[in-house]
């Protein structure tokens, strides 16, 4: 029966790891990314970087669900779980389709 | 509003975004379904930019608060990448329709949605304990051993359960994923009744599992819009901040309130907002600018 359970507390572990570094590391870049104009720095360039700064940590935020699946990837293929491999890449696939098809 | 990176209207994008994510997320709500009729209504923003905004903050909220329901061993990742290939064919769907859909239509979805959202919140009361019936041992879930247990800490032991009709559960699922691309939310609100009727799961599992997966679902219509330019960094940055730390605070919130009184004023809002959004629809507006 044991056998038949979906729990994997290594890979939990894992993700949850990963997720919450990630999604501080986003929102401390975008943080950044926003505090320096009202800082007081400011220059010929400085609202065109800040705003770059912005879009680095919503890109960084954004990939994080990707990466996700991809760890997922990693660790079934690991495990030899050809059947989750498959369904792991099949949404990886779907997402970056999205990003194929959109592409101006 | 749009444009220059204005110290006033970042400030005024994150002071919202923290409300509202703070409120959701002290019952245990997305902070999407409320800033997509705030940014729209208040904000003055085309419904295009506030569900692109929107979609980057539901991702952050999903991954922020991903890591104590893993922990605590409520998520089912076998389920949930499952399901996952038919939400982010919806979200596909969603991203390639888009441009297609009339303005008009969408506020008549996104009120639709804010009514379900408040008949949910009112039912929210019911908790289904795992059911130990045999199944066929060659349905999906079996071949695809989905079946799994929780810890349960109120009860001190760990409850098994069985996952059922994983078909139709798919086919919800690509619908939440169509509506999460379409509007800018998790559609949270979708996915776990979802999981609670097709399914069958205890809904502790099915809330930490919906929680995990909508960063996925929104992913795949982020990217998309990413990659278009829809995603102006000087609303969904803001945005995002605002939501992840709302939502951080919101979990304290939830610790030190007790539900009913919240969950009524909750309803209020969800109600009025509908209201709004299809006046809205119908091209009424009582507030903000003209559209």
């Amino acid at each position: 029966m044991s056998t038949d359970l979906a729990r994997r507390p290594g890979l939990d572990q894992l993700l949850a790891k990963v997720l919450h570094r990630g999604t501080w590391l986003g929102s401390s870049v975008i943080a950044l990314g926003l505090a320096l104009p009202m800082a007081g720095w400011s220059g010929d360039s400085s609202a065109i970087i800040c705003t770059r700064i912005v879009t680095a940590g919503i890109a960084l935020l954004i990939i994080l669900p990707v990466l996700r699946v991809f760890l997922m990837l990693i660790v079934f293929v690991r495990e030899r779980d050809f059947r989750f491999s498959a369904i792991a890449m099949l949404v990886l696939a779907i997402m970056l389709l999205g990003s194929a098809l959109s592409a101006p | 509003m749009v444009g220059a990176m204005h110290a006033g209207s970042v400030a005024w994008l994150f002071a919202v975004s923290i409300s509202a994510s703070a409120l959701g997320g002290a019952l245990g709500m997305a902070s999407g379904v409320f800033i997509v009729p705030v940014l729209t209504m208040f904000g003055g923003l085309d419904i295009h930019a506030a569900v692109a905004a929107s979609i980057v903050s539901v991702i952050a909220c999903s991954c922020g608060s991903a890591a104590p329901f893993l922990k605590s061993g409520l998520t089912n990742i076998r389920v949930a990448i499952v399901l996952e290939v038919a939400t982010t064919l919806g979200a596909l769907t969603g991203v390639l329709l888009t441009g297609t859909l009339s303005v008009p239509f969408l506020y008549f979805l996104f009120a639709a949605v804010l009514l379900v959202s408040a008949s949910q919140m009112m039912a929210r009361q019911r908790e289904i304990l795992g059911e130990t019936d045999v199944t066929n041992p060659r349905d999906w879930a079996t071949v695809l051993r989905l079946h799994s247990s929780y810890p349960d800490l109120a009860l001190g032991r760990d409850v098994f359960y069985r996952v059922r009709r994983v078909p139709l559960g798919l086919a919800l699922m690509y619908g939440a994923g169509l509506i999460s691309a379409l509007l800018g939310i998790g559609s949270g609100v979708l996915k776990i009744p979802a999981m609670d009727t097709a399914l069958h799961l205890p809904i502790k599992v099915s809330s930490a599992t919906s929680n995990f997966m909508i960063g996925v679902t929104a992913a795949a219509s982020g990217v998309a819009y990413f990659a278009r330019g829809d995603i102006d960094p000087v609303i969904a940055g803001p945005v995002a901040l605002g939501s992840v730390l709302g939502a951080l605070l919101g979990a304290r919130f939830l610790m030190a309130v007790s539900g009913n009184k919240l969950r009524l004023f909750f309803v209020a809002v969800l109600v009025a907002l509908a209201a709004q959004m299809l006046l809205s629809a119908l091209g009424i507006r009582l507030t903000g600018h003209a559209a």
